[in-house]
């Protein structure tokens, strides 16, 4: 639940995670806890590395809350990409930067769709740092790419060559190109571990 | 043979009074057909009888491979398979009391799923096309699930949270076909439960008085035993769950251990439920489809009420036996496609084992 709230001489975003009835208590009270305290910690460090994210100006891990920097008038990649389509790539080509930067500072967003960036003036900045993993693995890395490219997928088909294109030059020009490869390469393993393509091979041939 | 099936037939699921040409506005269902539909994709074999006209389900009888031991093996799958279909055939005809010159077309599922158990529905359907002369429709699998469900809960445009042995899943309709919007990074959760029971020697069988024995297991738990809970986007992980809960199975003293599934069993559901809550939020639809033959426990369907109930949104499912493999899902989506001029030459019908859904184009919505 997202609260718009006066703080001092600005507003601010209050984001309070709320019962889950469909959860058994202990763990969704574990559950509200840890996300709350790994946003706050995600956010930290990514803004130490250099990536871009609203400030924390406080965290409640008893009352699961947390208040944020509010950015005014900002707007999600997934509407500019709905609006301007493949000629977003200079956005989705710094987002490839900002994804290597997170990466090298061992941290995976975990939920990197396109209405998880924002659109700040000529700034670009990463939300909804719940889902994070601090001590991220090759893995984890590889499946904020596969989010985002479905979160494409399943809502602009027709620009998702041309933004991974993008994504993985902003990528490479912070990271390297070996970087780069390594993480389409462990994508590619989870897409065909995921049932994500048909062409995975079995032990099974196709003679019906 | 080291194993026993289990047979079942159902009345049909569609409820009094849904207005079934509403839900189905690209399909000419004013065209009277009969299809009987053929399911084999994984260890069910099922037969199904569906027509243009109420009860639109005529017949619908299935008999499940359960094996004695460990898990299912895709050839053992498959001769169980060819040992009953003759005897289902027969009688999903009988139960809708018709004869073979009666069936206008005959469909089967074509994937995704285990290559040998695909084929045994595969060359059954070829034959009695190429025999009769009448036209041989392919039907995806996962697409059949959630037809069917949408049928038995009546509802035009759900989120739809799919889960059984093999799939987990969230897809909405959007531009002509079912759109995936999450899954799983790589375990199922019926996998997931029944890879647990079966490495925790609570298993086979599977399932007991109508309850996953994980469940049974859960119910001598007060609290669960902390196990990682892993949400990545829309999509769910349980392969990380899977191992720390047979290491905990391993380490505790009995009296534990029934918190383990309970830990479990809940992690599981939870993840999955969440997982549609987001597709739910990220889509605004105002129904909420469960199916699959996880769908069938009463602990989930419980949880994914709650969820739908807290955005507004109806909760939905098919009756048990529709939950599960079936082949009137295979025959209703059979019709479906037939009236859409959809067939395939029983020559060019070759099983496709990780046919995915968003592959589909739905002319018929």
């Amino acid at each position: 639940m997202l609260y718009l709230v006066p703080w001092g001489p600005r507003r601010a975003l209050a984001k309070l995670r709320v019962e889950k009835k469909y959860r058994h208590p202990s763990i969704d009270m574990a559950l509200r806890w840890r996300r709350t305290v790994t946003e706050a910690r995600a956010i930290r460090e990514a803004l130490e590395a250099g990536v871009a994210a609203p400030a924390v100006f406080f965290v409640d891990p008893p009352q699961y809350l947390i208040v944020l920097e509010y950015l005014a008038g900002a707007r999600k990649l997934a509407e500019i990409i709905e609006e301007k389509g493949a000629s977003a790539r200079v956005l989705v080509a710094r987002l490839g930067e900002m994804a290597a930067t997170l990466h090298e500072a061992g941290i995976a967003h975990g939920d990197m769709t396109t209405s998880n960036v924002l659109v700040h003036g000529s700034h670009l900045y990463l939300i909804d740092f719940g889902l994070a993993d601090l001590g991220a693995d090759t893995r984890d890395m590889a499946v904020d790419l596969h989010l985002f490219l479905r979160s494409l997928e399943s809502t602009h088909p027709e620009v998702v060559d041309t933004m991974l294109g993008a994504f993985l030059e902003g990528y490479s020009a912070r990271a390297g190109r070996e970087k780069a490869d390594a993480l389409m390469e462990t994508v590619r393993e989870i897409r065909l571990m995921g049932r994500y393509r048909e062409e995975r091979r079995t032990a099974w041939r196709e003679h019906a | 043979m080291a194993s026993a099936g289990t047979r079942s037939s159902s009345p049909s699921p569609v409820p009094a009074g849904c207005d079934v040409q509403g839900l189905y506005p690209g399909a000419k269902l004013d065209r009277e057909a009969v299809v009987l539909g053929i399911e084999s994709t994984a260890h069910t074999f099922g037969v199904g009888v569906a027509a243009s006209r109420p009860p639109y389900i005529l017949a619908s009888v299935k008999d499940t491979y359960s094996p004695s031991s460990g898990g299912i093996h895709p050839r053992e799958a498959a001769a169980h398979h060819v040992r009953v279909a003759p005897r289902l055939l027969s009688e999903a005809l009988r139960t809708a009391g018709l004869s073979i010159s009666d069936i206008d077309a005959f469909a089967v599922a074509l994937g995704p799923g285990l290559g040998p158990a695909l084929r045994v529905g595969a060359t059954i359907a070829r034959g009695l096309a190429a025999y009769y002369r009448k036209p041989l429709v392919p039907v995806n699998h996962a697409l059949a699930h959630i037809e069917i469900g949408r049928l038995s809960a009546c509802m035009a445009d759900p989120l739809v949270l799919y889960v059984s042995g093999g799939n987990t899943m969230v897809a909405a309709f959007a531009k002509r076909r079912y759109r995936v919007f999450g899954e799983t990074l790589d375990v199922a959760l019926g996998n997931l439960l029944d890879t647990f029971a079966r490495d925790a020697g609570l298993a086979p069988p599977y399932v007991s008085g109508g309850l996953h024995v994980v469940d049974r297991c859960a119910m001598r738990a007060p609290e669960p035993w902390p196990l990682p809970y892993t949400v990545k986007g829309m999509d769910v992980s349980f392969s990380g769950l899977l191992t720390a809960a047979l290491r905990a199975w391993a380490r505790l003293p009995a009296a534990e251990r029934p918190r383990v599934c309970l830990g479990l069993r809940e992690i599981g559901y939870s993840a999955a439920v969440e997982v549609a809550e987001r597709g739910l939020a990220h889509t605004g639809k105002a129904e909420a489809l469960l199916t699959g033959g996880v769908a069938a426990s009463p602990v989930l369907r419980e949880k994914y009420r709650a969820m739908a109930a807290a955005h507004g949104a109806r909760a939905g499912w098919p009756p048990a036996h529709y939950a599960g493999d079936n082949g009137a899902m295979i025959a209703w989506v059979g019709l479906l496609n037939l009236l859409a001029g959809i067939v395939v030459e029983p020559g060019d019908a070759v099983v496709r084992q990780r046919w995915r859904l968003d592959a589909v184009e739905v002319p018929w919505r």
